[in-house]
């Protein structure tokens, strides 16, 4: 059990870090960003182009790209949709996902990268009996500071509090002068620049191919449902809440793992239809 | 007037000088038009490669194809006539893979298609007396396609999955390690993986500590390998699709240390484009009936050749799908010549009483069945000495050969109607 345990929140940590960008561009402009799976993949491939030359530093970089493609994308293709209902948001991105992942494979093929940690943080560790590599553990406590640094942003900075305001109430803090088109394409950027980190994160566990987005993100929506759509505390739990339940599922009853997971979800959906917290909107 | 007559001769010099120019440039050109390398451009022999051209399966595809194009330049002309291959991608999708076979026999006229996996291979076999073209498969790993849905039109040359048991309990009773080992299977949740699970659990004596069945879509192998570990077992068979998800869960077996507890084996080797990727990672796996091995060529000239037209044609070195296709190909061209037709009945009976050397060693059909009596290839995937061909590591050879492995056709349910 507790290595089962110990394994689901590594997963969470991970997962937590992807799930926030997509419940942050949801609170605010109700995108249902079905991309953000492909942004996540461009930051494992961008990591892997500037590793040689980089090294390391390369995984700071590799956001950086991303970072102004999605400003773009999210300029051309959703902000002219935007007063429209989610669905067509939810469609657009939905193609955007296809395409970005075609182009990826036609510029870098279709194989699988595998990618080594670094030197130090190869090998296991003893954790009370068990070994668990070292890079994850690392990963893992990276991606709860990142998590840890986003919530500090919105919780305590100006900005921020346009967020948390536009999130409460998009018109009204128009009405009040906050420039909500100006922070909906910048959060968008912001979404798919800790997508990226993640990616390049992930990279030596998981490795690099084209549809590695695809895992992630239905996980990360599974995430976002359970902390209620739009709460970000809510979804950083459901992260963990996901994880945990793969992660103790797999272990225990390998062939039902899916099914332990959708039931988990139900059951919180059936008893806490706005999420984990019950602050989260219904749709 | 002396003038006018020199330029009058000139001229009848030239225009006769140009006439004889051009019969001599009409009969080069009769020449050149009605030899044998004309007549081979311009009437070739169409065959049609099914295979998947996109996506995550493409470097399987890659491999079959690229394997058919070195057999067709290692043969060179069938009959007197060229080979133009024409590929087809099934898009991983049984429907289009009829559609496109249909296709290839309506449209584009092939005499005979190869290429085809289990996907197509399965697809085509309801089909195939309506298409009534030869379809030799390569790259197939159901039992019913030369069992007891074998057709009259589908030939296949890759080892089956029963012959895959025979092997796996040969690896187990032939190895002293693995006889006094403690086995797990840990693979995706499919029918395949139960079925290699039964072939560890049906030999006699083995010790069988346990099994665990990932989802298909499983990227984080965490939990698995936990429970495997816990198991202790020392050799752990991984009957993980072939591609991205072997190598995720081979990178983080080692991650965890599990490649330091047990062997991993791999139940039909790794394809050599897949060694290439894990590296070092490869050596930790043992495989239990590969479906060939480019270092058969220490044995089989055939391989070598193919071998090293390989390297040459693609710059890398041959792997067992390629070899495997290469050998379809091989099959189909002598079957052709010794027809001496292109007639689809010609070629069949034709294959059925061949018995060439090709890529992929001796071959011949079972009688009255389907099945190539083709080799497994058993053993250790090890570092080389010298790269060869690009690659720095490779499978051991350790050959099983047909006759200890496949059964007679009628015992594989295999009644043919002609």
């Amino acid at each position: 059990m507790f290595v089962n345990s110990l394994n689901g929140i590594i997963y969470g940590s991970f997962l937590a870090l992807t799930s926030l960008g997509l419940s942050l561009v949801f609170g605010l402009g109700r995108v249902v960003n079905f991309a953000h799976g492909v942004l996540y993949a461009l930051g494992g491939y961008f990591f892997i182009i500037f590793l040689p030359s980089l090294g390391w530093s390369a995984m700071l970089f590799a956001p950086l790209v991303v970072v102004p493609l999605a400003i773009a994308m999210e300029w051309l293709t959703i902000a002219p949709i935007r007063n429209r209902d989610e669905i067509y948001t939810l469609l657009v991105t939905f193609g955007l996902s296809f395409m970005i992942t075609g182009a990826i494979e036609y510029l870098w093929g279709t194989e699988t990268t595998l990618i080594k940690p670094p030197v130090i943080f190869q090998g296991t560790v003893d954790i009370l009996g068990n070994q668990f590599p070292v890079y994850r553990l690392f990963a893992s406590t990276l991606s709860l500071l990142v998590t840890g640094l986003v919530f500090v942003f919105i919780q305590f900075t100006p900005v921020g509090l346009k967020i948390r305001a536009i999130t409460d109430d998009n018109e009204m803090a128009e009405a009040l002068g906050i420039n909500t088109r100006w922070l909906l394409t910048s959060i968008f950027g912001g979404a798919a620049g800790f997508a990226a980190f993640a990616g390049a994160l992930g990279a030596p566990i998981f490795s690099v191919e084209p549809e590695m987005g695809m895992g992630i993100i239905i996980d990360s929506f599974l995430a976002v449902i359970l902390g209620g759509l739009g709460h970000l505390p809510g979804t950083a739990v459901g992260a963990f809440i996901v994880a945990l339940a793969k992660s103790i599922g797999g272990g225990y009853i390998a062939e039902w793992a899916i099914a332990v997971l959708f039931l988990v979800v139900a059951a919180i959906m059936v008893l806490r239809p706005r999420g984990v917290f019950g602050r989260g909107r219904i749709a | 007037m002396a003038a006018r007559s020199t330029y009058t001769r000139n001229r009848w010099f030239s225009v006769s000088r140009l006439a004889v120019m051009f019969i001599v440039a009409s009969f080069a050109l009769v020449a050149a038009f009605s030899s044998p390398a004309f007549a081979a451009k311009k009437n070739p022999i169409k065959i049609g490669v099914l295979s998947f051209l996109s996506g995550k399966l493409k470097p399987i595809g890659d491999e079959i194809t690229t394997g058919i194009q070195t057999a067709v330049k290692m043969h060179g002309p069938v009959m007197g006539r060229s080979i133009e291959l024409i590929l087809e991608d099934s898009l991983v999708n049984a429907q289009v893979a009829v559609t496109k076979a249909t296709k290839l026999v309506q449209k584009n006229q092939v005499t005979a298609i190869l290429g085809t996996s289990t996907l197509e291979a399965l697809a085509l076999l309801p089909v195939a007396n309506r298409l009534r073209v030869p379809i030799i498969t390569s790259n197939s790993g159901s039992a019913v396609i030369t069992g007891e849905k074998c057709n009259y039109w589908v030939f296949q040359t890759n080892p089956t999955p029963q012959m895959a048991v025979v092997a796996m309990d040969s690896l187990i009773n032939d190895t002293p390690k693995f006889k006094a080992a403690k086995w797990f299977t840990m693979g995706h949740d499919y029918p395949w993986s139960r079925r290699v699970a039964r072939s560890v659990k049906i030999v006699k004596g083995v010790n069988y500590v346990g099994e665990a069945y990932a989802p298909l879509d499983t990227t984080d192998w965490a939990p698995f390998i936990a429970k495997v570990r816990a198991s202790g077992a020392t050799a752990v068979v991984i009957p993980v699709t072939l591609g991205t998800p072997l190598v995720q869960f081979i990178q983080q077996a080692n991650e965890f240390g599990l490649t330091k507890q047990a062997t991993l084996v791999a139940p039909i080797g790794l394809p050599d484009w897949l060694i290439a990727k894990l590296g070092e990672l490869s050596t930790h796996i043992v495989s239990a009936g590969a479906w060939s091995a480019w270092r058969l060529e220490d044995t089989i000239p055939t391989t070598k050749k193919f071998n090293e037209l390989y390297y040459k044609m693609h710059g890398r070195v041959a792997g067992m799908q390629a070899i495997q296709a290469g050998t379809a190909a091989q099959l189909l061209f002598n079957a052709i010549e010794k027809a001496g037709s292109t007639d689809g009945k010609a070629i069949v009976a034709a294959l059925e009483k061949l018995d060439v050397e090709a890529p992929a060693g001796r071959m011949r059909f079972q009688k009255d069945g389907r099945m190539a009596e083709v080799a497994l290839i058993l053993g250790r995937i090890e570092k080389l000495k010298k790269p060869k061909y690009g690659a720095m590591y490779a499978q051991s050879v350790n050959a099983l050969p047909a006759s200890r492995t496949l059964e007679p056709a009628k015992k594989l349910g295999c009644n043919l109607k002609k």
